[in-house]
């Protein structure tokens, strides 16, 4: 319908008069002559005449449309796109405003961004309402923490949320928002319901699957579906950074960090020597340039000199595009620290291959010496008495008969202070020395030896299989979820029972396949104590021989040593939960985020499991953990919280996918620039084209003044 | 600048068409001195001896003195030139942009004309005309009978259509051999027609002579504003833009005027395109001079 904002400039139109007058006058005022030759005149001008009154008209013409179409552009026309129906206006209605807040409303290519424009409209949309009608303001990108707003028809603390909220750095959850607002005109009173969805039409948001029944749910409630699209519909560009993953290499001399950088670019043209720079503790260390086609990634790796033991924390970054947030990409380093440990032989042969420790050294440094980096140094229990365990980290029992008396107090307070000894049995052990002996150390008493269908036929039943206990923990943390599957291809042909009751807090890693404890550790003072209850080597079972048995072992080493090194921290993505096991001798920690506010984080209580859980990851950065303001060695100083890249493709989804998505919902859709002075009502856009009318006016003034001269 | 004072601007301020005529011819005839038609009527062609019965004044009384014997002069017959001027009095020919209008400037010419030929006492008529004759004077060569010429040229006002070619149809059978016909006009008409007609006259021995008289506007078309052009002779109109059709009206008038010219050199008539802002005296003289030169070429032939 057209309609005018200053329609009182319509009588302007009259002006058009104006020039019909002067033509007139001027046919009147014309110079009135006697001439004799008019034979010639009337001889030469038929044609010219024919041309000349033609001439005259659409002079004549253009000055009235001049005057026309100025009156027209200056009382500013619109026209009202698909509003509701005549009963919508008159009756109350209930509406509900979904602002798609998700990290792609950041986009900007002009003054303001999407997120802004969004704003606008919405504001616009609550302006407009009548007294009796209602409405609620969601956003559509926190799948998980959508408060539903109560329908209410207070414009100015409507107006107040709208103002309040802010682009988020996550996805869009379209289906979800559609939930939620579905529940909320579920309880209204009112008759009309409409839904505003005001987004930049990304396809990632919009869940195909949800609209299969989700569309019955909209027609039953809803009676109209109005959807805005804020980037006008154009087709939007986006270069990003979407994956970094920082690897730990060892050499013999140095220590290096491998980052795989991946940059996508999201639009139809190709990308020449974009510059990416890597950030390392806030300092440029390293740049490299990519060119990459249209709608394609590609990956460049970035080698970093690291110190052993020390944490940092870095970002990729390439130069600002119209979106700005996926141009950063943060990443953490944690460089391992040498860990010393001891291998006490309790069944050394001759040849070496026989030997308890063989596996289990091969284990811990497969290549040369030094290369990995634990370090391990075997020694037999006769050379015990000349070894100092506080030289060491680690000390491993590997089927040891018998310890001396010092030795075994030594042995205590090496891990009362700190140091940690992992027992592994055998046909040596001796389960009363051992609960004699060392029950301050062993997490649970031994019991018996109990064989499974060996080659000598001693049982009948089947060997056991190994299966991790607890997936969260971080030694089975580093096992991919292919080797946790083939954790049962393992065969225990013997092992030791255990006495069903602990010793002391204990935490069972990994069971047989019968449940009973294949490894459990336990911590005993400032360190732990950790038993194996089969032997390490091929005595007892074909564990030593599988593929993942070098990185328990290693991964054992560090974990129970305190050092996560070689564990670079899981990538976290913006709203994801930080866990942490919680080492016994700390209560709190804190965490500062990327902007600097510190949040004290108290421990969680979960089966017998204690751990830090952070939620408040909003932004993307690198996120700090302190424990008692000081670094600790059981924690890795820094992790990283980025963005989901899914987002950061801006490919937008066709209109028409989204009116079969909607089943038979009412729905209009609307391209439409928001500004301040452009209206959106309740659906009804007002499409202006005054601008249209101005430059018609000039392109009439140009073709008036040449057809005048000529 | 000292003004021509025979500029037709000039001239305008004589009302009295006499005194007009008379300026103009004494003032050609004091700068060629000599007339080009002094032509007597009477002219000499031998002494006879005296006979009883011839009249005494014709004797030769200077060869009596010197012969002491009676001759008389012998003449040949009288041969009098008979002018008739036709001009034209139609409405078209009221048109003037400056001083004069073309009917003004032909009648005082007519005058001038007039007055030359009857100091040599030749026969002068006169006939007005526009689609019909208005008026007719027959040729006389008395003096007294250009007062008549004057008074009828003073009186004469333009009005109604013009029809040459009608006109001098009625005057074929009127004049006779050996006449001089001088036609003052702006000859917007069919020329075919008026040459056509001016084919009988010179059948019969006439000497024909064209005034053909436009006014300079007509010539160069000098209008700039838009304008309500109204024809002098009857309701046609026109509303044009000058300047959208100067070149055209241009091209029109100069390819009439040169096909009249054509026509004319082609019957031998006498053509003279006169612009009524040209000074009158000029124009005479030119007449003239080239009347004298051909008549002497005709002489030695």
């Amino acid at each position: 319908m057209l309609s005018f904002l200053n329609p009182i400039l319509l009588l302007g139109i009259l002006g058009i008069s104006i020039p019909i007058i002067i033509h007139l006058i001027n046919k009147k005022k014309a110079v009135s002559h006697k001439f004799a030759a008019i034979d010639f005149l009337l001889e030469t001008n038929k044609r010219i005449l024919i041309k000349y009154k033609i001439r005259q008209r659409i002079l004549l013409i253009l000055r009235a449309c001049l005057l026309l179409f100025l009156a027209l552009s200056l009382a500013k026309p619109f026209i009202k796109n698909s509003g509701g129906s005549a009963e919508e206006k008159n009756i109350p209605t209930s509406n509900v405003i979904i602002i798609d807040d998700s990290f792609s409303m950041r986009y900007s290519d002009r003054h303001e961004s999407f997120f802004l424009s969004a704003k606008t409209a919405a504001k616009q949309i609550v302006d407009a309402l009548k007294k009796d009608d209602e409405a609620a303001v969601i956003t559509c990108s926190s799948q998980e923490f959508q408060i539903p707003q109560e329908l209410e028809n207070d414009k100015k603390h409507l107006l107040n949320v709208i103002d309040r909220s802010q682009p988020s750095f996550m996805t869009t959850h379209i289906a979800h928002a559609l939930d939620t607002a579905v529940e909320i005109l579920a309880t209204a009173r009112t008759s009309v319901k409409r839904i505003f969805l005001l987004t930049d039409m990304t396809r990632n948001g919009w869940d195909p699957h949800w609209f299969k029944s989700g569309y019955e749910k909209l027609r039953r409630h809803v009676s109209r579906m109005h959807i805005l699209d804020i980037s006008e519909g154009k087709t939007l560009k986006n270069i990003a950074v979407t994956y970094v993953k920082p690897q730990i290499t060892l050499s013999e001399k140095n220590l290096e960090a491998l980052i795989k950088v991946t940059i996508s670019n999201f639009s139809s043209v190709p990308v020449k020597d974009l510059p990416a720079s890597i950030f390392i503790n806030g300092k440029k260390l390293s740049q490299g340039f990519f060119n990459i086609e249209a709608n394609a990634s590609e990956t460049k790796e970035f080698f970093i000199t690291v110190e052993k033991g020390k944490d940092y924390y870095g970002w990729v970054e390439i130069p600002e595009d119209n979106l700005f947030v996926d141009n950063k990409r943060y990443f953490t380093i944690n460089a391992p620290q040498t860990i010393d440990a001891l291998l006490i032989d309790g069944d050394p042969k001759t040849n070496i291959y026989e030997s308890e420790t063989f596996y289990l050294e091969k284990a811990l440094n497969p290549g040369r010496e030094h290369i990995s980096s634990i370090k391990p140094s075997i020694c037999s229990v006769h050379e015990i008495n000349n070894i100092t365990f506080a030289n060491f980290n680690i000390i491993f029992l590997c089927n040891v008969e018998t310890l001396p008396p010092e030795k075994i107090h030594e042995l205590e307070k090496f891990v009362q202070e700190g140091g940690s000894v992992v027992f592994t049995l055998g046909n040596k052990v001796n389960a009363d020395y051992y609960n004699n002996a060392l029950s301050s150390l062993l997490p649970h008493r031994l019991h018996s030896i109990r064989t499974f269908s060996s080659n000598s036929s001693l049982s009948e039943e089947q060997p056991l299989h190994l299966k991790a206990t607890e997936r969260v923990h971080p030694v089975v943390r580093i096992l991919s979820e292919t080797q946790i599957n083939t954790l049962s291809t393992v065969k225990f042909y013997r092992i030791f029972y255990i006495d069903p009751n602990p010793l002391g807090s204990c935490k069972t890693i990994f069971s047989f396949s019968n449940d009973t404890p294949a490894l459990i550790e336990r911590q005993v003072g400032r360190g732990k104590s950790v038993l194996f209850t089969a032997s390490i080597d091929r005595d007892w079972t074909d564990f030593p021989v599988k593929s993942f048995f070098l990185p328990i072992m290693q991964q054992l080493c560090r974990y129970v040593t305190g050092s996560i090194s070689e564990e670079i921290s899981q990538e976290i993505l913006v709203k994801q939960v930080w866990r942490y096991p919680c080492p016994y001798d700390i209560n709190t920690i804190e965490i500062t985020n990327s902007e600097g506010t510190q949040t004290i984080v108290q421990p969680q209580f979960d089966d017998n499991e204690k751990y830090f859980e952070y939620k408040e990851t909003d932004t993307p950065g690198i996120y700090a953990v302190t424990a008692n303001g000081r670094l600790h060695p059981q924690f890795p100083a820094y992790f990283p919280v980025n963005i989901d890249t899914a987002e950061s493709n801006l490919e937008k989804i066709d209109q028409k996918e989204i009116t079969a998505f909607m089943g038979g919902t009412k729905l209009s859709m609307t391209a439409v620039r928001v500004s301040k002075e452009s209206d959106v009502l309740l659906g009804e856009t007002k499409k202006t084209f005054w601008g249209y009318l101005l430059f018609l006016t000039f392109c009439i003034l140009f073709v008036e003044s040449f057809v005048s001269r000529k | 600048m000292k003004a021509n004072p025979f500029d037709p601007i000039t001239l305008s301020k004589i009302s009295n068409m006499e005194l007009r005529a008379r300026y103009i011819v004494d003032g050609v005839l004091s700068g060629i001195h000599k007339s080009p038609y002094d032509g007597s009527s009477i002219e000499f062609l031998e002494h006879k001896e005296y006979s009883p019965g011839n009249e005494i004044k014709h004797i030769d009384w200077k060869v009596l003195a010197k012969t002491d014997k009676y001759y008389v002069k012998q003449f040949e017959e009288e041969t009098n030139l008979r002018c008739y001027l036709f001009l034209d009095a139609s409405g078209s020919m009221g048109y003037k942009s400056t001083g004069i209008s073309k009917f003004e400037y032909a009648a005082t010419l007519a005058a001038s004309l007039s007055y030359l030929f009857l100091k040599q006492s030749d026969l002068v008529g006169l006939v007005s005309f526009s689609d019909r004759v208005l008026h007719y004077t027959p040729p006389r060569s008395r003096i007294t009978h250009l007062h008549t010429l004057l008074k009828v040229l003073a009186e004469l006002k333009t009005a109604g259509k013009s029809d040459t070619s009608t006109v001098l149809n009625n005057f074929i059978e009127k004049i006779g051999h050996r006449s001089l016909i001088i036609i003052f006009s702006d000859f917007f008409d069919k020329v075919e027609k008026i040459i056509h007609r001016l084919q009988h006259f010179q059948f019969k021995k006439n000497e024909i002579i064209l005034f053909h008289i436009l006014d300079p506007y007509e010539l160069t078309f000098p209008f700039e504003s838009v304008t309500f052009f109204e024809s002098m002779e009857d309701e046609r109109h026109i509303l044009a833009d000058p300047k959208s059709i100067k070149r055209h009206y241009l091209s029109e008038m100069n390819s009439f005027l040169e096909q009249f010219k054509q026509s004319c050199f082609e019957n031998k008539i006498d053509y003279w395109l006169v612009d009524s802002s040209a000074p009158m005296d000029q124009v005479l003289i030119k007449f003239l001079v080239r009347r004298e030169s051909s008549r002497r070429l005709v002489n030695k032939a």
